[in-house]
This record gives C-alpha cells, sequence and structure tokens, in this order.
C-alpha cells in the first residue's frame, strides 16, 4: 500500500507544479488563444464546429472557456485584472456590456483592425470604437422573438396581441430584467421606438404600457432556463424568449413557435474583445479575421443558430437556412438610454413590476 | 473532572506544559486568523462597498456617500418622488421567513412529539432519513416543487385529468380562483404563487425543525402529562398547561433559527414569488451580479437586512429572557 504523509505529499505536490509550469512552453510554442463563449449548448457548437476549423486554417489552438452572457462576466474581469491573471484572450460580450466594460476600463485592450482584413465585410457599426479605439469586432447576432403555443393560440400578428387579455390571462413569460428588451418591444409596437427611450416621460410611458400586460404574465423569468421549461410544460403559452434556441425546441417537436410579427423582433449581438494584459494579440486578431469570414458566418448560423453579421448574399445560406436564424424587421436596443441612465430605468421597472 | 485535570497538570513537567500552551496558542492565532480572514474581513468590505457610488453606464467605485441608505428608505428620485419599494421588499422578506417558519415549526412539533413515542430503532431510522434529506440543496427542492406544480407534469394536470378543474368550473369556483391568481383561463395553476413560496420554505426548513425540536422533546418526562391525566386533565389541557409551557423555549429558540435562515432564501422566491412579492435577497443579487453593477447599492441593502435581523433576533432574546424569568 502506498504510504501517504506530509513529506510525500508535499513531494508530490511540488513535482505536479513544476510540471504544469514546464507544460507551459510547450503550449506557447504551438500557439494557442483562450476565447470565452457562453456556456452549454452555444460552447459546445462552438467547440465542435468552428474552433477546429480556425485550428485547421492557423495552426492555433483554441481553448475554450466557459462564461455568462451578463455584467456577471465584467464582475469576474475586473477582479482577475487586479490579481493579474487573465481568463481569457478574447471575451464575448453584448454590446451594452461591451460599452461598460470600455467606460470601467482596463478591462478590453485596443484592436490593431488592419490586421483583421476580413472586418470589412462587416458594417461600420459592428466595429465598435471605445474611448481608446476600435476595441469589439462584431462576432454574431441573435433575436429575442415573439414565441407562442401553436397548440393554444393563433400565430399574433403583433406584440400588440399579448396585451389581450382574453386570449392570454395569465399565460405569458417575459424576462424580468429592465434592460431585456421587453422596453424596446413595447415601445417599438406603442411608441416612437428608440426615440422614446430616450428620455424620462418616455420611459415611465413605456413603463405604463408594460403595466398594462401585467395581469396576462405568469412568468417572469430570469434565467432561459425558466421560460424553456415553461414552455415545455404548458406553463406560458407566449412571450419572448431566444429565436435560435426556440427553433431547436420545435425541432425537437416541443410546442414553441417563434414568428416575425410586424413590429418585428429584437436584435441584439455580441462581439470578440480582447482582454487587457492578453500577450496573445495577434492570435486574436487571427480569430477574428476568421470570425469575420462570411464562410465561418454562415457556418455559425448553421450549427449554432445565431444570424450572421454579413449579408446572406455573401454566405452561402439558403433562404431557408436564413430565415431559421434571422428576419425583419429588426428592434435595437436603445443602447445609450439604458446606459447612461440605468439607475432611474431599473428602478422605475422595478417599482412597476413590485406593485399588486 | 476538575480533580482529574488536576492531576494531569501536577504530573506533566513545567516544560511540557509550556510547549502545550504555546500549541494552544498557535492554534488560536490560527483560528483568529481563519475568523478574520474568512468571516471579518468580507464583512467589513459588504460595510465599505455599501458607501460607495455607482457609475451610470459602467460599474462602481469607493466613497463616502449615505446615498445608498436613502435610496433604500425613499428611493432614488427623492425627493422629487418617494417610493417604498426596497421597504416593501424588506417587508416580504420578513413576511415569507415568519409564516414559513411558524408553519414548519407548528406541523413538526405533533410529528416530533409521535416520533419520540416510537420504538428507539424506528426513531433512529426516522432521524438518519431525515438527517439525509437535509443534504439536499434548496436547488433541488425547488426543482422538484417547480414540476410538481407544473401544468403538463404536476397537480394541475391531475386537476385536469381527474375533472376537478371543469367540476371547478361547472360549480363557478374556477372565476375564484382566477381572481387571486390560482388559475388561467385553460386550468388551474399553482405558481408563482404566496402559495408555492411558502410551501417550498416551509418545507425546506422542515427537517431541520425535526432535529432542533427532538432532543428537547425527547427530554420530556411523560410521567408529567401522565399524572395532570390522571388528575383528570383533558388531552388539550396537558398539552397547553405541561407540555408545551416546558418546550416553549426551544420552541421560540428553533422558530427564530428557521426564521433566520429563511431571510436570506433566494431560489425559492426568485423561482415561485410573484414579482410583487420580491424579497431583499432577490433586490440584491440582482444589484450586486446583475445587468447593472451597483455593489455599493446591493451592500447596502444587505446591512440592512442583517441589521433587521439582528433586531429581531435581539427581541426574540429579550421575550425568551422574559418567559424564563416568569
Amino acid at each position: 500500500m502506498l504510504k501517504m504523509n506530509r513529506r510525500t505529499l508535499l513531494k508530490s505536490g511540488a513535482a505536479s507544479v513544476a510540471a504544469s509550469s514546464l507544460a507551459t512552453p510547450l503550449i506557447a510554442q504551438s500557439r494557442s488563444l483562450k476565447v470565452g463563449s457562453y456556456g452549454g449548448y452555444f460552447e459546445d457548437s462552438f467547440k465542435s464546429f468552428v474552433y477546429p476549423e480556425f485550428t485547421a486554417a492557423t495552426g492555433i489552438e483554441v481553448e475554450s472557456v466557459t462564461q455568462p452572457n451578463s455584467a456577471d462576466w465584467l464582475v469576474t474581469m475586473q477582479q482577475a485584472a487586479s490579481a493579474g491573471t487573465v481568463p481569457t484572450d478574447i471575451s464575448l460580450y453584448g454590446r451594452q456590456q461591451m460599452i461598460k466594460a470600455s467606460r470601467i476600463g482596463g478591462l478590453i485592450a485596443p484592436l490593431n483592425v488592419s490586421a483583421i482584413g476580413n472586418a470589412s465585410n462587416l458594417d461600420s457599426y459592428f466595429i465598435f470604437e471605445g474611448p481608446e479605439g476600435p476595441q469589439g469586432v462584431g462576432a454574431m447576432s441573435w433575436f429575442t422573438a415573439l414565441v407562442f403555443n401553436p397548440n393554444e393560440v393563433e400565430t399574433p400578428a403583433s406584440w400588440a396581441d399579448f396585451w389581450d387579455t382574453d386570449t392570454f390571462e395569465a399565460s405569458l413569460g417575459l424576462s424580468n430584467v429592465y434592460s431585456s428588451g421587453l422596453l424596446d418591444i413595447t415601445s417599438a409596437t406603442f411608441f416612437e421606438g428608440e426615440a422614446t427611450m430616450m428620455s424620462d416621460d418616455g420611459i415611465l410611458a413605456i413603463i405604463d404600457k408594460v403595466r398594462e400586460i401585467k395581469p396576462n404574465v405568469t412568468l417572469w423569468w430570469n434565467a432561459e432556463s425558466q421560460m424553456e421549461q415553461g414552455m415545455k410544460n404548458g406553463d406560458v403559452i407566449g412571450g419572448q424568449y431566444y429565436l435560435d434556441v426556440a427553433n431547436l425546441m420545435a425541432s425537437d417537436g416541443f410546442p414553441i413557435q417563434p414568428t416575425f410579427p410586424k413590429e418585428g423582433n429584437l436584435q441584439d449581438y455580441g462581439s470578440w474583445c480582447l482582454s487587457e494584459g492578453s500577450e496573445k494579440s495577434e492570435e486574436a486578431a487571427e480569430f477574428m479575421d476568421f470570425s469575420c469570414d462570411p464562410a465561418t458566418q454562415a457556418l455559425m448560423s448553421r450549427n449554432i443558430g445565431t444570424a450572421p453579421l454579413v449579408d446572406q448574399s455573401a454566405t452561402d445560406l439558403t433562404d431557408e437556412e436564413f430565415a431559421f436564424v434571422s428576419g425583419s424587421p429588426s428592434i435595437k436596443p436603445a443602447y445609450e438610454a439604458y446606459l447612461d441612465n440605468e439607475t432611474f430605468i431599473k428602478e422605475s421597472w422595478d417599482k412597476m413590476l413590485a406593485e399588486a | 473532572m476538575t480533580v482529574a485535570e488536576d492531576i494531569d497538570v501536577a504530573a506533566d513537567s513545567p516544560a511540557k506544559a509550556t510547549r502545550g500552551l504555546t500549541r494552544k496558542g498557535a492554534l488560536y492565532g490560527v483560528l483568529s486568523a481563519l475568523m478574520v480572514v474568512f468571516c471579518v474581513v468580507p464583512f467589513i468590505l459588504v460595510i465599505v462597498i455599501s458607501f460607495g457610488r455607482k457609475v451610470e453606464g459602467a460599474a462602481w467605485v469607493w466613497g463616502f456617500s449615505f446615498e445608498n441608505y436613502q435610496r433604500f428608505f425613499v428611493g432614488t428620485l427623492w425627493p422629487d418622488e418617494v417610493t417604498f419599494l426596497y421597504l416593501q421588499q424588506l417587508g416580504y422578506s420578513f413576511y415569507f421567513a415568519i409564516i414559513a417558519s411558524v408553519l414548519a415549526v407548528l406541523t413538526a412539533l405533533p410529528f416530533t412529539l409521535l416520533l419520540t413515542r416510537l420504538k428507539r430503532s424506528t426513531q433512529a431510522i426516522w432521524l438518519v432519513f431525515i438527517l439525509s434529506s437535509l443534504s439536499m440543496s434548496e436547488v433541488f427542492i425547488v426543482m422538484g416543487w417547480d414540476i410538481l406544480l407544473s401544468n403538463n407534469s404536476g397537480l394541475p394536470k391531475l386537476f385536469q385529468v381527474t375533472g376537478t378543474t371543469q367540476w371547478l368550473k361547472d360549480v363557478g369556483w374556477f372565476q375564484s380562483l382566477r381572481d387571486i391568481g390560482l388559475a388561467n383561463p385553460r386550468n388551474v395553476k399553482f405558481k408563482p404563487s404566496e402559495f408555492a413560496t411558502i410551501l417550498t420554505m416551509s418545507y425546506l426548513v422542515w427537517p431541520y425543525a425535526v432535529i432542533l425540536l427532538y432532543p428537547a422533546l425527547s427530554r420530556l418526562d411523560p410521567s408529567l402529562s401522565e399524572a395532570a391525566r390522571t388528575m383528570g386533565a383533558s388531552r388539550w389541557t396537558v398539552t397547553r398547561t405541561v407540555t408545551l409551557p416546558s418546550i416553549r423555549l426551544p420552541l421560540m429558540g428553533t422558530t427564530l433559527l428557521l426564521f433566520v435562515f429563511l431571510l436570506g432564501s433566494y431560489v425559492t422566491i426568485s423561482v415561485f414569488a410573484t414579482p410583487d412579492k420580491q424579497t431583499t435577497a432577490v433586490a440584491i443579487y440582482s444589484n450586486i451580479r446583475g445587468s447593472n453593477l451597483n455593489a455599493p447599492f446591493g451592500s447596502a441593502q444587505a446591512v440592512i437586512l442583517l441589521i433587521s435581523a439582528s433586531i429581531c433576533l435581539y427581541f426574540g432574546h429579550l421575550l425568551n429572557r422574559k418567559a424564563e424569568a416568569r
């Protein structure tokens, strides 16, 4: 039997430390990159379909890191930065989080866009200009769609249908986070869209309208999985949910169907950002270049279900494939309002939700 | 006991005694260092952060202002507008914790009383079963109840299949259920609701209630109540005048402990409570880790929750002392 005492334990510990420090230069020689993406199905698809293609094209190994799609990640990055570590070389940020990261400072590094030739395929809107120059390159886009249970209700033609209590009393699932799009959707449906979001009075008017939908909401979800369960088990027969996941659920036979009502669906997008302190800026540029290639955009649409950031005509996506991940019209979130008027919007929203 | 200790000390040489002392000292040193690192420092950090300042559109910075505390009581728009949103959330923290802990203790009490009257071996089996159920986390329990109360897999399905839903519709009670939020036009629904929240919270702490009450109840002398019975007291009178007074303290203590435990429950509230009945614990999380990164306000809420809980515990303690003195 192996006798383990304190001394042998210390020895083996020292040996494993030595081994791991020996291994590091080897990895560095073979060029690698730590890339963050949202966990679960999303990350798995990246690992199986996208990263191998990238490694085949450039010889750079990708180490996948799970990161949340929320401000949580900013907290983690802040803590890591003050501890002097870099959890990822590239992280995936939604636009709002990316702007926050650039305003906080010291989290995302400026990029050398000239090294990312394929970035010219993207609309300039998707190259984010921060205070220190370009700080983010668009990665992919996703929709929050109107979904409904086709066994229970007719296809809604407009978001306004959700306000109809005769059909939807205590039956909807909507997000309880102020910045997850219901304000933008309501504004696009009943008001002037983004313009209304820019003033306090506009915000209050929109919130008043959202207040009217409360009797129809049974689930105010904060985690995606709650809405998924709600639709699957019939507690919820309509609401807002991610287009790609809704399509996947529908193809698995669950009673859910996404649709583009006349006002459209909410479109947000993610960007690749280089972590401050990362020594892999060259590899990162190669990765971003690869990501902006229309072929990669199509690859992601097919395997992950995200919408491409380039024109459909630039890709080889069929109309059917394109309709699975994208559609029109699209409602753009009022990023500026959410950022500059954060506390006011959150408190007014929370107050509305908290009313009996 | 003291004599034995005296002998030990006398037998040891003085040199050995000093060595023992330093070892003890070192142990205390390590323990206090652990306490400082894992309890005191995070605690002080929360207090210090609560005076910090939020930067709109970014995160927060260190600072010294009472803004966050003021916001808790009157809202961010004060003095133009007042909101008691955060006080309301604090109120619901207490509301749910009090009802659920009292309910758990009230239902655990008769169960534990019966348990103590069983054979020793049967008691042991029950206790092991209850202890093992403590290993289930809040998330598991909430998931379980979530499924049990779901439309297609739980109680509402049962209502529909057995025709109870139809019967409720026929006799006209269905509309009343809709009015109080326990039904949608198609079927009954039990979540989100106060019913589901309180049920799950009491369920969550019920094993604790049994475990905490068991020692006191098993020490109860059955001859006392037997004597009272032979003197002609009814069963209820015995319970009221003999049993309950003698377990007043453990009863009080258990309720207080469960109450404090439940003040911080997060998963149950966020899944089962309607948005108008969310609690401070949920609000703290949504400020610190949620989308707006307002750790200072979250910390201020945490400090206030802590202070209110301490006040409650203090009053509980006072009540206990008063009861003891009588």
